[in-house]
């Protein structure tokens, strides 16, 4: 084993103790778990204001001047720099079929730098990253947080986020790095314009963090959680509403 | 002896087939409620879209009042606090939540025209509930498959009305319900500063 593949394994050991040594119990999901919410309400502001001030119009003026093509060869190539992560987590995750799909369809879209989908969507995988590694481990999901630029993550996600990136910079050369670096900020901005409705909606709402929080952490829990959790969740659902009903 | 099991066997089956037909009576009942709906929104959003603002509102509106349980959706979106509420108050936070749904529908109304929606599955759950899943599908293929799960319950009347929407795994009465609860617990239950911050948002 190189030195940087065992300095990645052991991040990944630490990694995995830290997050379950977070939880109190040994609980798949815990409820919304929040004890940061002032703080993560006052980040939540920050993100709003740089929302607001910079990354909205900037977003608004790169829908209204950049043709519609050229945004989803855009769309398109952040999504397939984002795929290995996908391949490394689908197979950590033993979900061969999704290595298998999301490899084929990397290098088939690497002809063209990931900048048109040849597959025109017909090949449909799952997007995996290290918090549903680090999920499909039993590893708590933890608080929720709201991170400055980045958004809403609980606890686990962040970890699995931060990881990811450095796995990513440990596995590529440095141009590969540089260039993640510069997708940044174009993720941001290409992410704004395609969700711009929603997000204006947000800030209407009654209570805009909670309502972030709420959507973050149900899709969240729908991506990476089994049909068991999706089960009981709906199990648990359907009692409150025949109590309801009655 | 075998006569009395020969009528056991007969009455067992006489229930069986009544419950069965019944069930599945409910689920394409269920069905037919939400394909219907669908097109009367598809239809509206075509025959609407040179009204005015307000007008459109209306026939929205009154499409929704048809076909959702608003008492329900009231109920389940401010838990333990719909019981401390006036009759007043309540009557004030059925139009304001029926306004958000209004708003919402609205808002997508365009673009539902120009897809068209497929049932994929329905089932019975519990007592009184029934899902009904399917997707909306873009006919160019330019947008992904979107999930939907409707989850409908019998009225009084025997017709079905929708209880909560699930898209893509993200329940609305959920998602209204954290926000409501929210404000209503930071403001000790107090109706009025939920009814005041609601209609702001308008």
């Amino acid at each position: 084993m190189t030195k940087k593949y065992k300095f990645l394994f052991i991040k990944f050991i630490i990694a995995a103790f830290i997050l379950n040594g977070c939880s109190s119990s040994t609980k798949l999901v815990s409820e919304n778990k929040d004890p940061f919410e002032k703080m993560n309400r006052n980040v939540f502001q920050f993100n709003k204001y740089v929302d607001q001030k910079i990354i909205s119009p900037i977003s608004k003026t790169y829908v209204k001047k950049i043709p519609t093509k050229i945004r989803s060869s855009v769309s398109n190539h952040l999504e397939w720099m984002d795929t290995p992560s996908t391949i490394i987590n689908s197979a950590l995750q033993t979900d061969m079929e999704n290595t298998i799909l999301a490899s084929a369809k990397f290098l088939l879209n690497g002809l063209t730098l990931g900048f048109y989908d040849l597959d025109k969507g017909e090949t449909i995988i799952k997007k995996k990253d290290f918090g549903s590694t680090l999920a499909s481990l039993y590893v708590s999901e933890g608080p929720f947080l709201m991170v400055p630029f980045i958004g809403p993550k609980t606890t686990r996600d962040l970890t699995g986020t931060i990881l990811d990136r450095q796995n990513m910079s440990t596995l590529s050369p440095n141009s590969i790095d540089d260039l993640y670096l510069a997708e940044i900020p174009i993720n941001m901005i290409d992410k704004r314009s395609k969700m711009s409705k929603t997000i204006d909606n947000i800030y209407l709402s009654t209570d805009p963090y909670i309502k972030v929080r709420t959507i973050y952490l149900q899709n969240r829990r729908n991506e990476i959680y089994s049909k068991n959790y999706i089960e009981n969740k709906n199990n648990n659902l359907d009692a409150e509403f025949e109590k309801l009903l009655d | 002896m075998s006569k009395f099991l020969n009528y056991t066997l007969l009455i067992f089956l006489f229930f069986y087939v009544n419950i069965a037909k019944s069930f599945s009576d409910n689920l394409k009942m269920s069905e037919a409620t939400i394909q219907q709906m669908i097109i009367e929104a598809q239809k509206h959003a075509i025959s609407t879209i040179k009204l005015e603002p307000d007008e459109r509102s209306k026939k929205i509106t009154l499409l929704i009042k048809k076909y959702i349980n608003l008492d329900f959706m009231c109920k389940a979106t401010t838990g333990t606090f719909w019981k401390k509420a006036s009759e007043t108050q309540r009557e004030k936070y059925k139009t304001a939540l029926l306004n958000q749904i209004v708003l919402a529908i609205e808002e997508h109304l365009n673009t539902l025209a120009t897809l068209s929606y497929k049932p994929t599955k329905s089932e019975k759950r519990g007592k009184k509930l029934i899902y009904v899943r399917g997707i909306i599908e873009d006919p160019n293929k330019k947008k992904p498959n979107v999930n939907l799960l409707w989850k409908l319950a019998a009225n009084k009347n025997g017709s079905f009305l929708i209880l909560d929407l699930e898209i893509e795994g993200i329940s609305l009465v959920s998602s209204q319900k954290a926000e409501t609860v929210s404000v209503l617990r930071k403001n000790r239950g107090d109706f009025d500063i939920l009814l005041m911050k609601m209609s702001k948002d308008k």
